[in-house]
């Protein structure tokens, strides 16, 4: 600063003219509340505007809990395609366990660039707009639980196709109503995408699913 | 503009009031060391006194402007540091924000980082069946047995082998680990952590050292109470973050606890 004032002297060769430096001053007070504001407004720009979801933010919950949600469905899913007695349940199952996986990959991708841990420090389903209350096995809704996904493990032949049926379905359901939830409140472009898009493949999958099994779906 | 404003009608008598000292810079600069000592304001005014005076030469304003500038500048470092400790913040918390899990896990206490202390006993052929001698306790890494023990926040009650667990570990999972005689409220505590989270997975731990022990792919931490609460930290910050396999899921593997510590050969391809 004090070597721009002292250029400015040097201007000056009568009375007139000794206002200068005032001037140059003006203009230099001016150009340096431009920077100034500009640095102050990028940075509360950036702060502000431009935010990544936080770590309570819906978009977070349900990139979490989606995941797990999926864990299980992958789960499940490859027991219908390794064991599953109709072809087409272990085409199904093939289908869901790649998306789904493919799907936990983008999800985990979103955390990571929002600076965020794969693990939310609230409890799951909290961000929910109707607050989901999550049991005490910590099962979201749809989720089946251990005992049944052993039961899958063990069975053979034409139970492992029923039993499939039947706990997907169900799966789909908390899967469909959890990306409902989120589409409720958010507005974040490539979250509101992949929950669209969560929520039309499975409400089609719980269709062909009743429809592979009439009597247990 | 409220900085230049002020400054203007000051200026211009103590540009005249030098004017009538010879050529050289050395009066002029014993005047502006005056107008330092006095303050930014009464430096204008002393030298106005002396104003209207004869004419000036062209060198000494130089100086003697420089005196008076001390208002505007003030008002300038006064601004610009407002702003940069504006700036500043931001940058803090967006540095913050983005601080990596390696750097939240070194701010763990007590942790410890075999990943730069111990990084030979990590490294491992390739997949070995049968019983494998580790060189901690609980182990940290290391090699493993082709099946891995189920780590969708599984909470086991009986031991489980830790061929199964480390081979977990290298799929990114926290194990948690706890003395067998440890009150059953306390383990309640514990599985409220692990239960219901992916890439997490507990079982008890027979001649364990301390009441929990938290073990993920090179890393450990001991504590004495199940009430700690680095326990939650741990778990949080390094559930799938300390994966070496990155994408590999927790899903399938041993999911019983059937064998014990003995661990399982070649589970069928759905992992039962």
């Amino acid at each position: 600063m004090s070597s721009a004032i002292q250029e400015a002297p040097p201007a000056e060769r009568n009375g007139t003219e000794l206002r200068r430096p005032s001037r140059t001053l003006r203009y230099l007070t001016l150009v340096m509340a431009a920077v100034l504001l500009l640095g102050v407004g990028w940075t509360a720009a950036t702060l502000v505007a431009d935010r990544a979801p936080g770590d309570e933010s819906a978009e977070a919950g349900f990139a979490r809990d989606m995941s797990r949600h999926h864990a299980q469905a992958v789960e499940m899913a490859m027991i219908a395609y390794a064991k599953g007695q109709d072809p087409a349940i272990r085409q199904m199952g093939y289908d869901m366990a790649l998306t789904q996986q493919a799907q936990i990959g983008h999800m985990q991708r979103w955390l990571q660039e929002w600076e965020l841990l794969p693990t939310g420090s609230r409890p799951a389903m909290e961000w929910m707009p109707d607050a989901v209350p999550v049991g005490q096995d910590g099962l979201m809704p749809g989720m089946a639980t251990r005992e049944e996904i052993t039961r899958l493990h063990e069975a053979q032949g034409a139970e492992v196709d029923q039993l499939f049926v039947k706990l997907m379905i169900n799966h789909h359901l908390g899967g469909v109503h959890m990306a409902d939830g989120l589409l409720k409140v958010s507005d974040r472009a490539e979250v509101v995408r992949m929950a669209q898009a969560m929520k039309q493949t499975q409400q089609k999958e719980i269709n062909e699913l009743r429809r592979m099994a009439p009597a247990g779906g | 503009m409220s900085i230049s404003t002020p400054g203007g009608p000051e200026r211009r008598p103590t540009v005249v009031s030098t004017g009538k000292k010879p050529a050289a810079g050395r009066p002029a600069a014993g005047a502006k060391a005056t107008g330092a000592k006095a303050g930014p304001s009464k430096s204008g005014s002393a030298q106005r006194a002396g104003g209207g005076k004869g004419p000036r030469k062209p060198i000494t304003p130089v100086k003697v402007s420089q005196g008076r500038s001390w208002g505007p500048i003030a008002l300038f470092v006064a601004v610009g540091v407002l702003a940069a400790s504006i700036i500043g913040f931001g940058a803090w918390a967006t540095f913050k924000g983005s601080q990596s899990w390696e750097d939240k896990a070194a701010d763990i206490a007590g942790i410890v980082n075999y990943r730069e202390t111990d990084p030979e006993s990590l490294t491992y052929e390739s997949h070995q069946s049968g019983k494998i001698e580790y060189k901690y306790s609980p182990p940290v890494g290391g090699a493993h047995n082709n099946a891995w023990q189920r780590c969708l926040g599984d909470v086991y009650d009986a031991p489980i082998a830790s061929e199964h667990a480390v081979h977990s570990m290298e799929h990114g999972s926290v194990w948690l680990t706890y003395r067998p005689d440890l009150p059953a409220a306390d383990v309640e505590k514990l599985a409220s952590v692990i239960r219901g989270n992916d890439f997490m997975l507990m079982s008890p731990y027979e001649g364990l050292d301390a009441a929990v022990s938290l073990q993920a792919w090179g890393y450990q931490l001991k504590v004495d109470s199940a009430d700690d609460p680095r326990i939650k930290e741990f778990a949080t910050t390094l559930a799938q973050n300390a994966s070496i396999e990155p994408g590999v899921p927790c899903s399938s593997g041993n999911y019983t606890t059937g064998t014990g510590t003995e661990p399982r050969e070649l589970a069928p391809p759905t992992g039962g």
